[in-house]
């Protein structure tokens, strides 16, 4: 590299939590060819987002490249910087969608891969299933959190900087020749981890549904999990103790013989 | 062979009067002035009745003796030396005694009586006229409890009472308890444990029940439903109580912040830490060069970022500016710093998911599989959504306690091997 490659922050590391998923519905739906072309049931987005009260995800990501499959027409699809991470098609099988991720030039990072599976079926527990079919929506994403570890100095920088939350807030201009003042007027605080609440779970799609709410009912479904592994972990033990004094009794028998 | 006039004769009744209704004449047969009159026309010429001969006779029988205790008078019809049948030669009477019932009946002599079964309520005659009353009715209690008749009223569940109190009686003396059968025994615990108040109770109970208007029917569903909801969103609600419990009890200061409110006794304040903090071991602020503290309660540092003080970019200020971000920006920006003891930090970038699907691989297929059997054995499921710090630490914790439960069972199959081989030896 023609540059040095600058000075990293030691013992420190970036967080950044996104969203990776897709979005399907039965065609016809508004936002999509009409008529579908021929055979294509479904139409599908798949994106990357930021959370909804997060910072602005083109501090870090520059570039997505979304590789569909072969069959499609322009199978690599590349979206830049600032424009929303999102391909939107029409189709009728689920595959693997190769999603690689470009970072920002100050990062001095590789990119890299992740892969998501694209569902164009209702899935879950058969309430949720009726629901998906009812609107006519189903939504699979999953929360990403990418971790940047010992990043340099610039890029230190500007993953510290109040500006990222300013996609978020409403100018204000403060009458000419002065720099407008941005105010935040949404309802949850602008942050980097995830709000308390679900911010509205109706966008299932826009990520709101993510929330430290979720998190707990996730730890404490594992934590019921745990438990049980501990349960089995006592059996076992209790099962060797047998078998151990089985062991003994059969070697002294052997013995006496 | 029988014919009109036998009938007649047999009957007791007065013939001459009454006439033919239908060879009568027409007019006398209306039932309503309008009703037209039905002659009776044959459609077809009936054949006259040819077999006289073969008819069976049947006499009237006044004469059976009655069976029964209650001189019930009965008159049959008999059929009389039917052709074909030969065997029925018993009276008719026995034919239907084998449905001639009799309730089972405890029964005792007056010994017995003297001995166990007085009891206050109860005369000696009133437990015979309940016993023969019994028995009379088939032990159907209802019918028992109307045909009881004696100087002192007694409810149904009271008589039930003293009858099932003797047969229990009874019952423990023809056989000790210690030598009763498991049915015997069964049969007298039921009848020891008759509570005729709770009888009572009960059934007035269910009366009420079956009576119920309409009114009191719909509002107990509906208050039903309710409790239901109630105890369903039980969970969701105790979460949002306490959420709320712990917003409200936020950390309260307990020294008056307002002495710091000068630039000047921040300062101060400022010095001082730091010479508290040379005094410690490791030091964890660091002399900055800029004046004035900055002001550390919470909530008010959310409008100043903590990394721009400082503009030149060497490694120092960096380090500093780490730490100078307050806890608030931190998390705000999500910068996680490394804490004593955690082991070094991977170069480059790192996917949190990956923490929570690498564990799950082994290096053979056959462990992946069992790691995967288990796992959905315990309910974690394939893909967990949310992988955030607390999520990652459970589910290691999980994993660690997996390892530990996959190493005891394999060491569990080497030693049931030995058992058996050992066992093997035993025999030879």
């Amino acid at each position: 590299m023609p540059a040095a490659p600058s000075k990293r922050v030691k013992g420190t590391q970036i967080r950044r939590h996104f969203l990776i998923g897709n979005t399907a519905h039965v065609l016809p739906h508004p936002g999509f060819p009409d008529p579908p072309p021929d055979g294509h049931t479904k139409g599908w987005t798949v994106y990357v987002r930021p959370l909804p009260n997060g910072p602005d995800i083109t501090t870090w990501l520059k570039k997505v490249q979304f590789k569909l499959h072969h069959t499609y027409a322009d199978a690599s699809r590349t979206i830049e910087a600032p424009g929303p991470f999102e391909v939107s098609e029409t189709g009728y099988g689920e595959f693997g969608v190769e999603i690689r991720l470009y970072f920002a030039q100050e990062s001095g990072e590789k990119a890299v891969y992740r892969e998501h599976y694209l569902v164009l079926a209702p899935y879950g527990p058969d309430d949720q299933r009726a629901r998906q079919e009812r609107e006519n929506k189903i939504v699979a994403e999953r929360l990403e959190t990418i971790e940047f570890n010992e990043p340099t100095q610039e890029f230190f920088k500007t993953l510290t900087s109040e500006d990222q939350f300013n996609w978020l807030k409403v100018k204000k201009g403060r009458g000419k020749g002065k720099k407008p003042d941005y105010i935040f007027e949404g309802a949850v605080e602008p942050t980097a981890q995830l709000p308390e609440k679900a911010m509205d779970p109706g966008q299932a799609g826009a990520g709101g549904a993510w929330s430290v709410q979720y998190e707990r009912q996730v730890l404490a479904q594992l934590q019921q999990s745990g438990a049980t592994l501990d349960q089995m972990i006592e059996e076992e033990k209790r099962g060797m103790e047998e078998r151990r004094r089985r062991l003994e009794e059969l070697g002294v028998a052997i013995g006496a013989k | 062979m029988t014919t009109r006039s036998d009938i007649i004769a047999a009957l007791p009744l007065d013939f001459a009067a009454t006439v033919d209704p239908v060879r009568a004449a027409p007019s006398a047969a209306r039932a309503t002035p309008n009703q037209p009159i039905a002659r009776r026309r044959r459609l077809h010429k009936k054949p006259a009745l040819r077999n006289r001969g073969r008819a069976a006779h049947w006499t009237y029988d006044t004469s059976i003796p009655p069976t029964r205790r209650d001189q019930l008078q009965v008159r049959r019809w008999r059929r009389a030396a039917p052709p074909s049948d030969s065997a029925d030669t018993s009276p008719a009477a026995s034919k239907f005694a084998k449905y001639d019932i009799k309730a089972e009946v405890p029964a005792y002599d007056d010994e017995t009586y003297a001995q166990h079964l007085t009891h206050p309520d109860w005369t000696k005659d009133e437990t015979d006229r309940l016993f023969a009353t019994y028995e009379d009715c088939y032990g159907k209690w209802p019918v028992i409890a109307d045909h009881y008749v004696a100087d002192s009223h007694k409810t149904m569940e009271e008589m039930k009472s003293r009858f099932y109190s003797i047969s229990a009686t009874l019952l423990n003396l023809q056989t000790p308890m210690t030598a009763m059968t498991a049915s015997e025994y069964s049969a007298y615990d039921v009848l020891k444990s008759f509570d005729p108040l709770k009888e009572a109770s009960r059934k007035k109970l269910a009366e009420g029940h079956l009576r119920r208007p309409r009114n009191e029917v719909d509002e107990e569903t509906v208050l039903l439903s309710e409790l239901q909801r109630i105890m369903l969103h039980q969970n969701t609600l105790d979460s949002e109580r306490e959420d709320l419990r712990r917003r409200l009890q936020h950390p309260v200061a307990d020294q008056n912040g307002y002495q710091y409110s000068t630039s000047q006794a921040l300062t101060t304040l400022w010095q001082q830490l730091l010479a508290a903090d040379r005094m410690k071991k490791t030091q964890r602020l660091r002399p900055l060069d800029i004046s004035g503290a900055r002001p550390s309660q919470s909530g008010a540092a959310a409008n100043l970022p903590g990394a721009d003080t400082t503009t030149s970019a060497t490694p120092q200020t960096a380090q500093q500016s780490v730490v100078d971000m307050s806890k608030q920006d931190l998390q705000r920006f999500g910068v996680m710093v490394v804490q004593a003891g955690q082991e070094k930090l991977p170069t480059g970038i790192s996917f949190a998911s990956d923490k929570l699907s690498k564990p799950r691989v082994a290096k053979s297929s056959l462990q992946t599989d069992k790691i995967a059997a288990t796992l959905t054995h315990i309910g974690v499921p394939e893909l967990i959504p949310l992988p955030t710090l607390a999520v990652v630490e459970q589910f290691e914790r999980i994993m660690a306690k997996m390892q530990v439960l996959l190493d005891l069972r394999k060491v569990a199959e080497k030693e049931e091997q030995e058992l058996r081989v050992r066992g093997a030896e035993m025999g030879v």
